[in-house]
């Protein structure tokens, strides 16, 4: 290295010397702790002492550990594909030259303002039963059902009933889903405006437009905000705690891997175990992006590149 | 006020992953003058950016050395070698004042502020900032693109240091701006008195400031004289070729004897075609009688093709295939028997002449020729 | 689709009148109710519009909570130091990703980025052993020192900024005499004020928002945020009064909205151009 070369390096790692700590104290150490406190049973209070992979053994038998992955997976494999098909219908909507579109705009963003704590509250008393304002708009439509096909469908007591909760909390997602659609009409504001020319001179379907321009000129925005999705519904934690007051639903039905983490971790004092399951939704994490990084790669169009 | 002294200079960039290592200037040895206007120029990426940068400070030096007054910088930081530079992009703090953007190298160097006000005002005087509207409180959005030029230069000025630099500083500019502000400089320049490097890679731009001109090409340094030296005497066929506006004939051929027992150039031309024969005077025949019966470039600026020509010797016999008036002169491009060549003349008579013919008189006094294997002029 | 006519078909403004209602309906019901008396909060079918609003819900929810000043002041006094935490240390750390060359750089900036995949939950076992340690746990801490340590996303944000400044700039003020830091300091940082506004807006937000980190590092109810407050007042009260938790939310929320439509642009672009790559 030449001593101009060396003065860069130092230059540079004294600028970036903020993160390096950061990264040591907070990601690298904290992931290296883990593995060891998911071999040893850790109580925080007292010193790990060696378990061996007792704790990997234990959560294989435990089946509230499969139930809180059961609903992790489920959660993530329906909340991100309803939220996709919401926001960019949503942004292709908003991307026509309508009166207001700055507004509308603006309407759909602001819930995914709302802080956790108030956002959670607001849909537990949106979905409160027989009261909640959910089941007023959704019963008239059950009704017009019931008199029409003689069923004797009934509004669901979304939060307290096992079958329902999950359904619950993805409503309260999509309501959130703003951000995505703000992301998605700056991307669709990108595409440029010849293609659609050229594709209508084509003779193209406003749908065939959409499958053949609009689509693919998306894809790279569609895979970041699917990456950042699966990464974010993974951890869901806050919602749900707060949703069912501080727990995890009616039959465990709102128990997530975080929430697991949390129990056992804050609750139970078993670090141990809790940094076991932590362990495991990394490892969920990690695979799930690479599974979508792989299939990215094969879709998504970069054009330019 | 400065001698800059360049020192067997060297740019490498070591071998990356798919990239083989580059060297960017090759050996570079320059010897720039106090008060000095030395011009480097050269096509893109030919090294004399990278060289202007070393001596800024701004990139690193491979090997070799810089000295400005006898004092090695090599390792010496930019703010400390005493140089300003001149940007291409200008390089103007965008958020800060066109007084601020003066007043800051100034600022930094602790100079007191009612010398700076003294300076910058002194600057924005001489180079129009101040009158006909004072410009100094604008921020540099609010400026034309000359303005900005202007302001650039104000920033060097008000230094005062020992050098000025100067990196493709027009070629943001249109037509008529880079003209006007090339005379700017060069009244900077006598107005001043200091060393200035001015890099370009538009040669008319050179031969019009320069008191001196380094041409380059691929890192290396292919000549260093004054503008006119350079036009009349190049010292291989790229300078030739690059120097002068429209650019020097070349025409391949053979040196033979002549009955006269002179020497006589020989045009090689397709099998068939008649060649451009022409005698050379005893004086270069003795000059170039080594190179009897081999081959040469014979190399003739286009005002030395005179048309109709009726000075003795043979003449060339040409189609003309386009003409090009320029108002005071006019191009005539030309086809002859092995060769298209350029014709410049003063004279307007070509108007019509368009797929005629014509007889050309080529004035071999002021012809160079050029060795082709190595490219080189054969020496005078 | 973008039409070439300037026509648009009906059904899409209908469409859209419709879900923009829909999305604005949880906003009207939660102020609606959160200015009803308890008894008709429970009506059936539910009252749209209080019959006489109560504005004396919201200071009874205050009083409800307990000190609500004293969680505003603790949740205002953590955002304002992760804002400036952040947005200092972010700025830094994006500089030397962006601003200067050196070797292992893109390296360590490609191990910057996958951090990003590390959710909280997965290492706040370790890291509450770290403070556990040190003796932080039950103090703001945790809170807020880690934003001194830069977040990966910001610095992804600022680094894009940075990268779009011409260079030149940097070497006129190395010429002009600045050493590094003040180029930092006194050309790159004015320049990059919208990125830095962006990253201090969507740190507030965060910070603001945050409910887990508050939930396992504060331990005494004189520390908790807004976020636990509220909680805390869900948990306690028995016979949920909808109306005071309403007027809760509401007062949560509204500073958030309140620094959204005062920074609307800026937000709104720093929200597009995080998609954007």
């Amino acid at each position: 290295m030449m001593p101009g070369e060396h003065r860069n390096l130092i230059k540079g790692l004294v600028f970036i010397s903020p993160w390096i700590v950061g990264f040591l104290a907070f990601n690298l150490y904290p992931l290296i702790a883990s593995i060891w406190f998911s071999l040893c049973d850790y109580s925080v209070l007292s010193q790990p002492v060696f378990l061996g992979v007792q704790n990997y053994v234990d959560l294989w038998h435990d089946p509230v550990f499969w139930k809180a992955l059961r609903n992790t997976v489920v959660f993530a494999l329906v909340a991100i594909p309803l939220s996709s098909f919401l926001s960019i219908g949503l942004a292709v909507l908003l991307n026509q030259p309508i009166a207001g579109q700055g507004i509308y705009r603006t309407i759909f963003f602001l819930p995914s303002l709302v802080p956790a704590i108030s956002l959670a509250i607001l849909w537990q008393w949106m979905l409160n039963g027989p009261m909640g304002l959910v089941n007023n708009l959704v019963r008239p439509f059950l009704n017009i059902i019931n008199a029409v096909c003689g069923s004797h469908l009934q509004a669901p007591d979304w939060l307290n009933d096992p079958n329902f909760a999950l359904g619950g909390l993805i409503l309260t997602g999509l309501w959130g889903t703003g951000q995505a659609v703000v992301i998605y009409l700056a991307g669709l504001q990108e595409i440029p405006l010849e293609l659609y020319e050229a594709a209508e001179l084509d003779g193209t379907s406003a749908w065939q437009r959409f499958l053949h321009v609009t689509l693919p000129m998306l894809s790279p925005v569609i895979f970041f905000n699917v990456l950042m999705s699966i990464i974010g519904a993974l951890q869901t934690f806050a919602v749900p705690y707060i949703l069912t007051g501080g727990g995890d639903g009616p039959g465990r039905s709102l128990l997530f891997l975080a929430t697991y983490i949390y129990q056992n971790a804050f609750d139970y004092w078993n670090m141990g175990y809790a940094s076991a399951l932590a362990l495991c939704l990394f490892v969920l994490i990690i695979a799930l992006s690479l599974v979508s990084v792989r299939y990215g790669e094969k879709k998504v169009h970069y054009s330019g590149r | 006020m400065a001698k800059v002294l360049i020192e067997n200079l060297y740019k490498i960039y070591p071998a990356e992953k798919g990239r083989p290592e580059k060297v960017a200037v090759d050996n570079a040895n320059v010897e720039i003058q106090d008060r000095e206007f030395m011009v480097l120029v050269g096509p893109s990426g030919c090294g004399k950016t990278t060289t202007l940068r070393m001596v800024a400070g701004l990139e690193e030096i491979s090997r070799g050395a810089i000295y400005i007054d006898g004092k090695k910088i090599n390792e010496i930081p930019p703010k400390d070698r005493d140089i300003a530079m001149v940007f291409q992009n200008y390089a103007l703090y965008p958020h800060m004042s066109v007084y601020r953007n003066m007043a800051f190298g100034l600022e930094l160097r602790g100079v007191p502020k009612d010398e700076i006000r003294r300076r910058v005002d002194s600057a924005a005087r001489t180079l129009g900032l101040l009158e006909p509207d004072n410009l100094l409180e604008r921020k540099p959005k609010a400026l034309s693109g000359g303005q900005r030029q202007r302001v650039a230069l104000g920033r060097a000025i008000v230094r005062n240091p020992k050098a000025f630099l100067f990196d493709e500083p027009l070629s943001n500019l249109d037509a008529k701006m880079r003209v006007e502000t090339r005379t700017e400089i060069s009244r900077l320049h006598r107005h001043l008195d200091s060393t200035m490097i001015y890099v370009t890679h538009d040669q008319t731009e050179a031969m019009t400031m320069a008191d001196r001109i380094v041409v380059m090409r691929h890192g290396k340094i292919q000549q260093i004289a004054a503008p006119l030296d350079l036009y009349h005497q190049p010292a291989n066929l790229f300078v030739a070729g690059f120097i002068g506006s429209p650019p020097m004939n070349f025409f391949n051929g053979t040196l033979t004897a002549s009955r006269q027992g002179t020497l006589e150039f020989v045009e090689k031309v397709p099998a068939g075609q008649t060649p451009f024969r022409c005698p050379l005077s005893a004086e270069t025949s003795r000059r170039l009688s080594s190179r009897q019966d081999r081959e040469v470039i014979l190399g003739l600026r286009p005002e030395h093709l005179h048309p109709n020509s009726l000075t003795s010797g043979s003449t060339l016999e040409a189609s003309v295939e386009v003409v090009e008036p320029m108002g005071a002169e006019t191009f005539v491009y030309l086809k002859t028997g092995g060769h298209t060549c350029i014709c410049r003349t003063t004279q307007v008579e070509f108007m019509d002449l368009e797929g005629k013919k014509l007889n050309l008189g080529p004035d071999l006094s002021r012809a160079v020729f050029f060795d082709p294997q190595t490219e080189a002029a054969i020496p005078a | 689709m973008k039409p070439t006519r300037s026509s648009v078909p009906w059904f899409t403004r209908v469409a859209l009148i419709l879900l923009g209602v829909l999305f604005l309906l949880p906003f009207f019901w939660m102020v609606s109710t959160s200015l009803k008396p308890l008894n008709e909060t429970m009506k059936l079918p539910p009252q749209w519009l209080p019959s006489s609003p109560q504005w004396n819900n919201y200071p009874d929810a205050m009083r409800a909570m307990g000190p609500f000043w004293l969680y505003a002041r603790n949740s205002l006094l953590l955002a304002f130091l992760n804002v400036i935490g952040t947005v200092f240390s972010s700025a830094l750390v994006a500089y030397g990703f962006s601003r200067l060359d050196w070797r292992g750089r893109d390296a360590c900036f490609f191990v910057l980025l996958a951090t990003m995949m590390i959710p909280f939950p997965v290492v706040m076992v370790p890291i509450y052993g770290l403070f556990k340690a040190v003796g932080w746990i039950g103090t703001f801490q945790p809170l807020w020192v880690p934003a001194f340590l830069a977040g990966a996303f910001n610095v992804f944000l600022l680094r894009q900024f940075f990268l779009s400044i011409p260079r030149d700039l940097s070497e006129a003020a190395r010429i002009d005499g600045c050493s590094e830091f003040r180029i930092f300091w006194q050309i790159i940082l004015p320049l990059a004020k919208p990125a830095l506004l962006t990253v201090a807006l969507f740190q507030f937000m965060a910070t603001w928002n945050d409910f887990l980190g508050p939930l396992i590092f504060l331990a005494r109810e004189n520390q908790y945020t807004l976020a636990l407050g509220l909680q805390a007042l869900q948990g306690t009260i028995s016979g949920t009064p909808w109306h005071h938790l309403m007027a809760a939310s509401t007062l949560v929320l509204l500073p958030v909205l309140v620094l959204f439509f005062l920074t609307q642009r800026t937000f709104i672009r720093g929200i597009a151009t995080t998609g954007l790559k």
